[in-house]
Protein backbone atom coordinates (compact mmCIF):
# COMPACT_ATOMS: atom_id res chain seq x y z
CA UNK A 1 0.00 0.00 0.00
CA UNK A 2 1.25 2.88 -1.49
CA UNK A 3 -0.33 6.44 1.37
CA UNK A 4 -0.84 9.62 -0.82
CA UNK A 5 -0.99 13.19 0.82
CA UNK A 6 -3.00 16.04 -0.64
CA UNK A 7 -2.69 19.51 0.83
CA UNK A 8 -4.18 22.93 0.04
CA UNK A 9 -6.03 23.33 -3.78
CA UNK A 10 -4.75 19.52 -4.67
CA UNK A 11 -7.09 17.93 -1.69
CA UNK A 12 -9.68 20.10 -2.89
CA UNK A 13 -9.66 18.18 -6.50
CA UNK A 14 -9.46 14.82 -5.03
CA UNK A 15 -11.91 15.84 -2.67
CA UNK A 16 -9.89 13.78 0.54
CA UNK A 17 -6.75 14.42 1.87
CA UNK A 18 -4.95 11.56 1.64
CA UNK A 19 -6.04 7.66 0.78
CA UNK A 20 -4.05 4.46 0.23
CA UNK A 21 -3.49 2.89 -2.86
CA UNK A 22 -2.45 -0.49 -3.81
CA UNK A 23 -0.56 -2.01 -6.71
CA UNK A 24 -0.16 -5.80 -8.24
CA UNK A 25 3.13 -4.44 -9.77
CA UNK A 26 5.86 -2.37 -9.17
CA UNK A 27 4.97 1.24 -10.15
CA UNK A 28 7.23 4.37 -10.44
CA UNK A 29 6.49 7.62 -9.15
CA UNK A 30 5.62 8.81 -12.76
CA UNK A 31 3.20 6.25 -13.42
CA UNK A 32 1.58 6.84 -10.14
CA UNK A 33 1.25 11.01 -11.22
CA UNK A 34 0.00 9.79 -14.35
CA UNK A 35 -2.56 7.87 -12.98
CA UNK A 36 -3.39 10.43 -10.77
CA UNK A 37 -3.66 13.24 -13.12
CA UNK A 38 -6.25 11.26 -15.06
CA UNK A 39 -8.20 10.41 -12.05
CA UNK A 40 -8.57 14.45 -10.78
CA UNK A 41 -7.45 16.44 -13.98
CA UNK A 42 -4.95 18.58 -11.59
CA UNK A 43 -4.56 20.04 -15.08
CA UNK A 44 -2.82 24.11 -14.24
CA UNK A 45 -2.31 23.14 -10.74
CA UNK A 46 0.81 23.73 -9.59
CA UNK A 47 2.46 21.56 -6.70
CA UNK A 48 5.55 19.65 -5.58
CA UNK A 49 5.69 16.32 -4.90
CA UNK A 50 7.42 14.62 -1.74
CA UNK A 51 8.49 10.86 -1.06
CA UNK A 52 8.88 10.20 2.70
CA UNK A 53 9.09 13.83 3.56
CA UNK A 54 11.46 14.72 1.06
CA UNK A 55 10.88 16.58 -2.37
CA UNK A 56 11.48 15.31 -5.25
CA UNK A 57 11.46 16.16 -8.97
CA UNK A 58 8.65 14.99 -10.57
CA UNK A 59 10.17 13.04 -13.04
CA UNK A 60 12.42 11.44 -11.20
CA UNK A 61 13.06 7.61 -11.67
CA UNK A 62 11.96 6.09 -8.64
CA UNK A 63 9.77 3.32 -8.19
CA UNK A 64 7.91 3.13 -5.27
CA UNK A 65 8.32 0.67 -2.24
CA UNK A 66 5.38 -0.51 -0.17
CA UNK A 67 4.53 1.87 2.64
CA UNK A 68 5.88 5.07 0.95
CA UNK A 69 4.32 8.27 1.51
CA UNK A 70 3.62 10.51 -1.08
CA UNK A 71 2.43 14.15 -0.47
CA UNK A 72 1.36 16.65 -3.23
CA UNK A 73 1.85 19.94 -2.10
CA UNK A 74 0.46 23.06 -3.57
CA UNK A 75 1.66 26.46 -2.83
CA UNK A 76 -0.14 28.07 -0.46
CA UNK A 77 -1.34 32.09 -0.88
CA UNK A 78 -3.45 33.38 2.24
CA UNK A 79 -2.17 35.69 4.92
CA UNK B 1 11.29 51.95 32.68
CA UNK B 2 13.35 49.29 33.43
CA UNK B 3 14.46 47.10 30.15
CA UNK B 4 15.69 44.35 32.80
CA UNK B 5 12.35 43.44 34.56
CA UNK B 6 10.44 43.59 30.98
CA UNK B 7 11.92 41.10 29.60
CA UNK B 8 13.18 39.39 32.61
CA UNK B 9 11.04 35.58 31.93
CA UNK B 10 13.44 35.62 28.92
CA UNK B 11 16.45 36.51 29.87
CA UNK B 12 16.14 34.06 32.93
CA UNK B 13 16.25 31.31 30.06
CA UNK B 14 19.49 29.72 29.61
CA UNK B 15 19.05 29.81 25.92
CA UNK B 16 18.65 33.93 25.89
CA UNK B 17 19.71 35.68 28.96
CA UNK B 18 21.18 39.12 29.10
CA UNK B 19 23.69 38.07 25.71
CA UNK B 20 20.80 36.92 24.00
CA UNK B 21 18.33 39.95 24.89
CA UNK B 22 21.52 42.36 22.82
CA UNK B 23 21.29 40.47 20.16
CA UNK B 24 17.19 41.51 20.60
CA UNK B 25 18.11 44.85 20.25
CA UNK B 26 20.43 45.26 17.79
CA UNK B 27 18.26 43.08 15.33
CA UNK B 28 16.37 44.81 12.66
CA UNK B 29 13.58 43.19 11.11
CA UNK B 30 11.38 43.94 7.78
CA UNK B 31 8.24 42.77 7.91
CA UNK B 32 6.19 42.60 4.59
CA UNK B 33 2.46 42.88 4.81
CA UNK B 34 0.66 43.79 8.41
CA UNK B 35 -2.51 41.92 7.72
CA UNK B 36 -3.41 38.22 9.59
CA UNK B 37 0.36 36.97 9.72
CA UNK B 38 1.66 40.59 10.27
CA UNK B 39 -0.81 41.28 12.93
CA UNK B 40 0.86 37.68 14.97
CA UNK B 41 4.06 38.49 14.06
CA UNK B 42 4.51 42.02 14.75
CA UNK B 43 3.01 42.23 18.74
CA UNK B 44 5.55 39.50 19.36
CA UNK B 45 8.86 40.75 17.88
CA UNK B 46 8.03 44.10 19.84
CA UNK B 47 7.07 42.80 23.01
CA UNK B 48 10.22 40.47 22.62
CA UNK B 49 12.35 43.57 22.21
CA UNK B 50 13.14 43.40 18.11
CA UNK B 51 15.67 46.38 18.46
CA UNK B 52 14.39 47.91 15.02
CA UNK B 53 11.44 46.83 13.19
CA UNK B 54 10.15 48.38 9.60
CA UNK B 55 6.19 47.21 8.42
CA UNK B 56 5.21 47.94 4.68
CA UNK B 57 1.98 47.49 4.12
CA UNK B 58 -0.09 50.19 1.70
CA UNK B 59 -3.61 48.92 2.37
CA UNK B 60 -6.24 50.66 4.66
CA UNK B 61 -7.93 48.51 7.63
CA UNK B 62 -11.72 47.37 6.41
CA UNK B 63 -14.05 45.88 8.34
CA UNK B 64 -13.73 42.30 6.97
CA UNK B 65 -10.45 42.61 8.11
CA UNK B 66 -10.82 42.42 12.01
CA UNK B 67 -12.06 38.66 12.65
CA UNK B 68 -8.37 38.01 11.82
CA UNK B 69 -6.16 41.26 12.09
CA UNK B 70 -6.64 41.30 15.81
CA UNK B 71 -3.92 44.29 16.36
CA UNK B 72 -6.81 46.80 14.90
CA UNK B 73 -9.29 47.81 17.18
CA UNK B 74 -13.11 48.36 15.22
CA UNK B 75 -12.64 52.51 15.19
CA UNK B 76 -9.76 52.04 12.76
CA UNK B 77 -11.36 51.04 10.21
CA UNK B 78 -10.59 53.04 7.09
CA UNK B 79 -6.90 53.83 8.95
CA UNK B 80 -3.22 52.95 7.26
CA UNK B 81 -2.43 49.24 8.44
CA UNK B 82 1.30 50.00 8.69
CA UNK B 83 0.58 53.02 10.61
CA UNK B 84 -1.84 51.91 13.09
CA UNK B 85 0.42 49.00 13.41
CA UNK B 86 3.08 51.25 14.57
CA UNK B 87 0.74 52.58 16.80
CA UNK B 88 0.02 49.70 18.40
CA UNK B 89 3.78 48.33 18.48
CA UNK B 90 5.38 52.01 20.13
CA UNK B 91 2.11 51.23 22.46
CA UNK B 92 3.23 47.85 23.61
CA UNK B 93 7.19 48.56 23.71
CA UNK B 94 8.08 52.01 23.46
CA UNK B 95 11.97 50.33 23.71
CA UNK B 96 11.44 49.38 19.82
CA UNK B 97 12.34 51.79 16.91
CA UNK B 98 9.64 51.13 14.45
CA UNK B 99 9.00 52.53 11.13
CA UNK B 100 5.63 52.60 8.77
CA UNK B 101 6.12 52.47 5.08
CA UNK B 102 2.39 52.88 3.79
CA UNK B 103 3.42 52.17 0.41
CA UNK B 104 3.20 49.21 -2.03
CA UNK B 105 6.59 46.58 -2.28
CA UNK B 106 8.04 46.96 -5.67
CA UNK B 107 10.43 46.22 -7.59
CA UNK B 108 11.39 50.22 -7.05
CA UNK B 109 11.76 49.98 -3.32
CA UNK B 110 12.16 46.33 -2.32
CA UNK B 111 16.05 46.50 -3.06
CA UNK B 112 16.44 50.08 -0.82
CA UNK B 113 14.24 48.74 2.15
CA UNK B 114 16.00 45.42 1.93
CA UNK B 115 19.22 46.46 2.63
CA UNK B 116 18.57 48.51 6.00
CA UNK B 117 17.12 45.22 7.58
CA UNK B 118 18.48 42.10 8.79
CA UNK B 119 15.46 39.76 7.97
CA UNK B 120 12.88 40.24 5.83
CA UNK B 121 9.41 38.64 6.95
CA UNK B 122 6.82 37.68 3.90
CA UNK B 123 3.75 38.05 5.93
CA UNK B 124 1.92 39.14 2.19
CA UNK B 125 -0.95 37.64 0.45
CA UNK B 126 -0.44 37.13 -3.17
CA UNK B 127 2.42 34.97 -5.07
CA UNK B 128 3.22 37.97 -7.55
CA UNK B 129 4.61 39.50 -4.13
CA UNK B 130 6.37 36.62 -2.67
CA UNK B 131 8.31 36.12 -5.79
CA UNK B 132 9.79 39.87 -5.91
CA UNK B 133 10.25 39.10 -1.75
CA UNK B 134 12.20 35.99 -2.97
CA UNK B 135 14.22 37.53 -5.82
CA UNK B 136 14.59 40.68 -3.66
CA UNK B 137 16.52 39.27 -0.91
CA UNK B 138 18.73 37.44 -3.17
CA UNK B 139 19.96 40.17 -4.58
CA UNK B 140 20.18 41.63 -1.07
CA UNK B 141 21.71 38.59 0.14
CA UNK B 142 18.57 38.44 3.19
CA UNK B 143 16.95 35.17 4.31
CA UNK B 144 13.45 35.54 4.08
CA UNK B 145 10.82 33.78 6.42
CA UNK B 146 7.78 33.02 4.49
CA UNK B 147 4.26 31.85 5.75
CA UNK B 148 0.90 31.22 3.81
CA UNK B 149 -2.16 29.75 4.77
CA UNK B 150 -5.27 27.68 2.36
CA UNK B 151 -7.96 27.52 4.57
CA UNK B 152 -7.18 25.25 7.42
CA UNK B 153 -3.33 24.62 6.43
CA UNK B 154 -0.41 26.88 6.64
CA UNK B 155 3.39 26.57 5.37
CA UNK B 156 6.57 28.15 7.07
CA UNK B 157 9.82 28.13 5.85
CA UNK B 158 12.65 30.24 5.84
CA UNK B 159 14.39 30.67 2.62
CA UNK B 160 18.07 32.20 1.60
CA UNK B 161 19.15 31.71 5.16
CA UNK B 162 22.87 31.19 4.81
CA UNK B 163 22.87 30.46 1.15
CA UNK B 164 20.40 28.17 2.05
CA UNK B 165 17.46 27.34 -0.76
CA UNK B 166 15.22 29.95 -2.16
CA UNK B 167 11.17 30.19 -2.64
CA UNK B 168 11.82 29.61 -6.19
CA UNK B 169 13.87 25.92 -5.47
CA UNK B 170 10.62 24.97 -4.25
CA UNK B 171 8.39 26.73 -6.38
CA UNK B 172 10.13 27.47 -9.95
CA UNK B 173 6.89 28.12 -11.98
CA UNK B 174 5.31 31.24 -10.97
CA UNK B 175 1.60 30.14 -10.93
CA UNK B 176 -0.20 33.28 -9.95
CA UNK B 177 -4.26 31.55 -9.55
CA UNK B 178 -3.43 30.50 -6.32
CA UNK B 179 -6.20 31.65 -4.12
CA UNK B 180 -5.36 33.93 -1.17
CA UNK B 181 -7.59 34.34 2.36
CA UNK B 182 -10.14 36.56 0.39
CA UNK B 183 -10.69 34.20 -2.23
CA UNK B 184 -10.50 31.15 0.08
CA UNK B 185 -11.62 31.90 3.67
CA UNK B 186 -9.62 31.69 6.21
CA UNK B 187 -10.20 31.43 10.56
CA UNK B 188 -8.06 33.98 12.11
CA UNK B 189 -6.74 31.41 14.73
CA UNK B 190 -5.17 29.59 11.36
CA UNK B 191 -3.05 32.89 10.14
CA UNK B 192 -2.47 33.11 13.93
CA UNK B 193 -0.63 30.02 14.39
CA UNK B 194 1.53 30.24 10.87
CA UNK B 195 2.26 34.09 11.68
CA UNK B 196 3.09 32.71 15.29
CA UNK B 197 6.01 29.99 13.70
CA UNK B 198 7.50 32.50 11.35
CA UNK B 199 7.99 34.99 14.80
CA UNK B 200 9.51 31.67 16.39
CA UNK B 201 11.69 31.24 13.61
CA UNK B 202 12.55 35.12 13.24
CA UNK B 203 13.76 35.29 17.12
CA UNK B 204 15.63 31.86 16.51
CA UNK B 205 17.65 33.23 13.78
CA UNK B 206 18.19 36.71 15.80
CA UNK B 207 19.38 34.49 18.97
CA UNK B 208 21.28 31.63 17.16
CA UNK B 209 19.32 28.66 18.67
CA UNK B 210 17.39 25.67 17.52
CA UNK B 211 17.20 24.32 14.35
CA UNK B 212 16.35 26.86 11.58
CA UNK B 213 13.54 26.05 8.96
CA UNK B 214 15.79 26.23 6.05
CA UNK B 215 15.42 23.87 3.18
CA UNK B 216 12.42 22.88 5.06
CA UNK B 217 8.75 23.30 4.40
CA UNK B 218 6.72 22.83 7.36
CA UNK B 219 2.82 22.16 6.62
CA UNK B 220 0.25 22.30 9.65
CA UNK B 221 -3.03 21.33 9.61
CA UNK B 222 -5.23 23.03 12.30
CA UNK B 223 -8.11 20.40 11.82
CA UNK B 224 -6.46 17.91 13.03
CA UNK B 225 -3.30 19.40 14.74
CA UNK B 226 -1.08 17.60 12.18
CA UNK B 227 2.43 19.01 11.19
CA UNK B 228 4.67 17.60 8.91
CA UNK B 229 8.02 18.63 7.55
CA UNK B 230 9.49 18.59 3.81
CA UNK B 231 13.23 18.44 2.85
CA UNK B 232 13.81 20.27 -0.24
CA UNK B 233 17.29 21.05 -1.97
CA UNK B 234 18.49 24.39 -3.40
CA UNK B 235 18.38 24.05 -7.27
CA UNK B 236 21.53 25.91 -8.75
CA UNK B 237 19.47 27.61 -11.30
CA UNK B 238 17.01 29.46 -8.93
CA UNK B 239 19.81 32.71 -8.45
CA UNK B 240 19.48 36.13 -9.73
CA UNK B 241 21.78 38.93 -10.16
CA UNK B 242 20.69 43.01 -9.71
CA UNK B 243 20.63 43.68 -12.99
CA UNK B 244 18.27 40.62 -14.69
CA UNK B 245 16.41 41.62 -11.22
CA UNK B 246 15.74 45.13 -12.60
CA UNK B 247 15.03 43.69 -15.79
CA UNK B 248 12.24 41.75 -14.48
CA UNK B 249 11.38 44.05 -12.16
CA UNK B 250 12.26 47.42 -13.53
CA UNK B 251 11.49 47.45 -17.25
CA UNK B 252 10.37 50.71 -17.83
CA UNK B 253 6.95 51.01 -19.17
CA UNK B 254 5.92 51.97 -22.97
CA UNK B 255 3.04 54.80 -22.72
CA UNK B 256 0.66 54.87 -25.72
CA UNK B 257 -0.79 58.25 -27.05
CA UNK B 258 -3.73 58.85 -28.46
CA UNK B 259 -3.29 61.13 -31.66
CA UNK B 260 -6.34 63.27 -31.10
CA UNK B 261 -4.54 64.30 -27.44
CA UNK B 262 -1.26 65.98 -29.17
CA UNK B 263 -3.20 67.06 -32.36
CA UNK B 264 -2.36 70.87 -30.70
CA UNK B 265 1.12 69.98 -30.17
CA UNK B 266 1.81 69.75 -34.06
CA UNK B 267 4.18 72.26 -35.07
CA UNK B 268 5.30 73.43 -31.73
CA UNK B 269 8.92 73.45 -31.60
CA UNK B 270 9.44 71.87 -28.11
CA UNK B 271 7.97 68.99 -29.28
CA UNK B 272 9.20 66.22 -31.78
CA UNK B 273 7.45 63.67 -33.74
CA UNK B 274 9.39 61.19 -35.11
CA UNK B 275 8.16 58.71 -38.37
CA UNK B 276 10.46 55.58 -37.70
CA UNK B 277 8.86 54.31 -40.80
CA UNK B 278 11.04 53.54 -43.75
CA UNK B 279 11.04 56.44 -46.32
CA UNK B 280 9.41 54.47 -49.02
CA UNK B 281 6.00 54.08 -46.95
CA UNK B 282 3.29 55.54 -47.40
CA UNK B 283 0.77 57.56 -46.09
CA UNK B 284 3.51 60.23 -45.97
CA UNK B 285 2.70 62.38 -43.03
CA UNK B 286 4.79 65.84 -42.66
CA UNK B 287 4.64 69.00 -40.55
CA UNK B 288 6.70 71.41 -38.76
CA UNK B 289 8.09 69.49 -35.83
CA UNK B 290 8.27 66.22 -37.25
CA UNK B 291 11.55 64.70 -38.81
CA UNK B 292 11.61 60.81 -40.37
CA UNK B 293 14.91 58.22 -38.99
CA UNK B 294 13.93 54.78 -40.14
CA UNK B 295 13.97 52.28 -36.88
CA UNK B 296 17.15 50.77 -38.48
CA UNK B 297 19.14 53.89 -38.30
CA UNK B 298 17.54 55.07 -35.13
CA UNK B 299 20.28 53.83 -32.31
CA UNK B 300 23.02 55.28 -34.79
CA UNK B 301 21.01 58.68 -34.96
CA UNK B 302 20.52 58.49 -31.48
CA UNK B 303 23.60 61.58 -30.49
CA UNK B 304 21.28 63.92 -32.79
CA UNK B 305 18.08 63.85 -29.77
CA UNK B 306 17.80 65.73 -27.10
CA UNK B 307 17.03 62.89 -24.20
CA UNK B 308 15.05 65.51 -21.88
CA UNK B 309 12.73 66.41 -25.09
CA UNK B 310 9.16 65.20 -25.16
CA UNK B 311 9.56 63.20 -28.01
CA UNK B 312 6.01 61.49 -30.23
CA UNK B 313 7.46 57.72 -32.55
CA UNK B 314 5.02 56.41 -34.88
CA UNK B 315 5.26 54.19 -37.16
CA UNK B 316 2.54 52.50 -39.46
CA UNK B 317 0.33 50.61 -37.22
CA UNK B 318 1.45 51.65 -33.62
CA UNK B 319 3.63 48.30 -33.57
CA UNK B 320 7.41 49.11 -34.45
CA UNK B 321 6.81 52.77 -32.49
CA UNK B 322 7.13 50.60 -29.41
CA UNK B 323 10.25 49.17 -30.14
CA UNK B 324 11.72 52.44 -30.53
CA UNK B 325 10.35 53.69 -27.30
CA UNK B 326 12.13 51.17 -26.16
CA UNK B 327 15.24 51.01 -27.49
CA UNK B 328 14.86 55.29 -26.54
CA UNK B 329 14.57 54.34 -22.92
CA UNK B 330 17.36 51.91 -22.84
CA UNK B 331 18.91 55.24 -23.95
CA UNK B 332 17.75 56.70 -21.03
CA UNK B 333 15.27 59.49 -22.82
CA UNK B 334 12.82 60.54 -20.37
CA UNK B 335 9.78 61.80 -22.68
CA UNK B 336 9.17 59.40 -24.88
CA UNK B 337 5.53 58.13 -25.69
CA UNK B 338 4.41 55.51 -28.70
CA UNK B 339 1.68 56.99 -31.08
CA UNK B 340 -1.56 54.06 -30.99
CA UNK B 341 -2.53 53.01 -33.99
CA UNK B 342 0.58 54.94 -36.18
CA UNK B 343 0.20 56.75 -39.21
CA UNK B 344 -2.85 55.09 -40.34
CA UNK B 345 -4.79 56.78 -37.72
CA UNK B 346 -2.68 60.05 -37.81
CA UNK B 347 -3.58 60.49 -41.56
CA UNK B 348 -7.24 59.81 -40.98
CA UNK B 349 -7.28 62.51 -37.92
CA UNK B 350 -5.14 65.00 -40.08
CA UNK B 351 -7.47 65.15 -43.42
CA UNK B 352 -10.75 65.39 -41.61
CA UNK B 353 -9.79 67.56 -38.43
CA UNK B 354 -6.98 69.84 -40.42
CA UNK B 355 -5.98 70.22 -43.71
CA UNK B 356 -2.24 70.23 -43.82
Amino acid sequence: MIEVKYFGAVAEKTKCEFEKLSFSEEVSLQKLLQDLNEKYAFESLTFRVAVNQKIVSKTSDYTLQTSDIVALLPPFAGG
Amino acid sequence: MNADNRYNRQIILPEIGENGQQKLAAAKVLVIGAGGLGAAILPYLASAGVGEIGIVDHDVIEVSNLQRQVIYKTDAVGKSKAKEAKVMISDLNPLVKVKAIAEKLSGKNALSLFYNYDIIVDATDNIAIKYLINDACLVANKPMVYGSIFRFQGQVSVFNYQDGPTYRCLYPEENLDTLNCEEAGVLGVSVGIIGMFQANEVLKMILGIGEVLSGKILVYDTLHNEQQKYDFDKSDFQTISREAFEEKYNKAEIEEVNFEFVLDEINKDEILFIDIRNIDESPKISFKNQIQIPLMNLEKEIERLDKNQVIYVFCQSGIRSKIAVELLQKHRFKNIKSIAGGALAMKQLLTTEINL
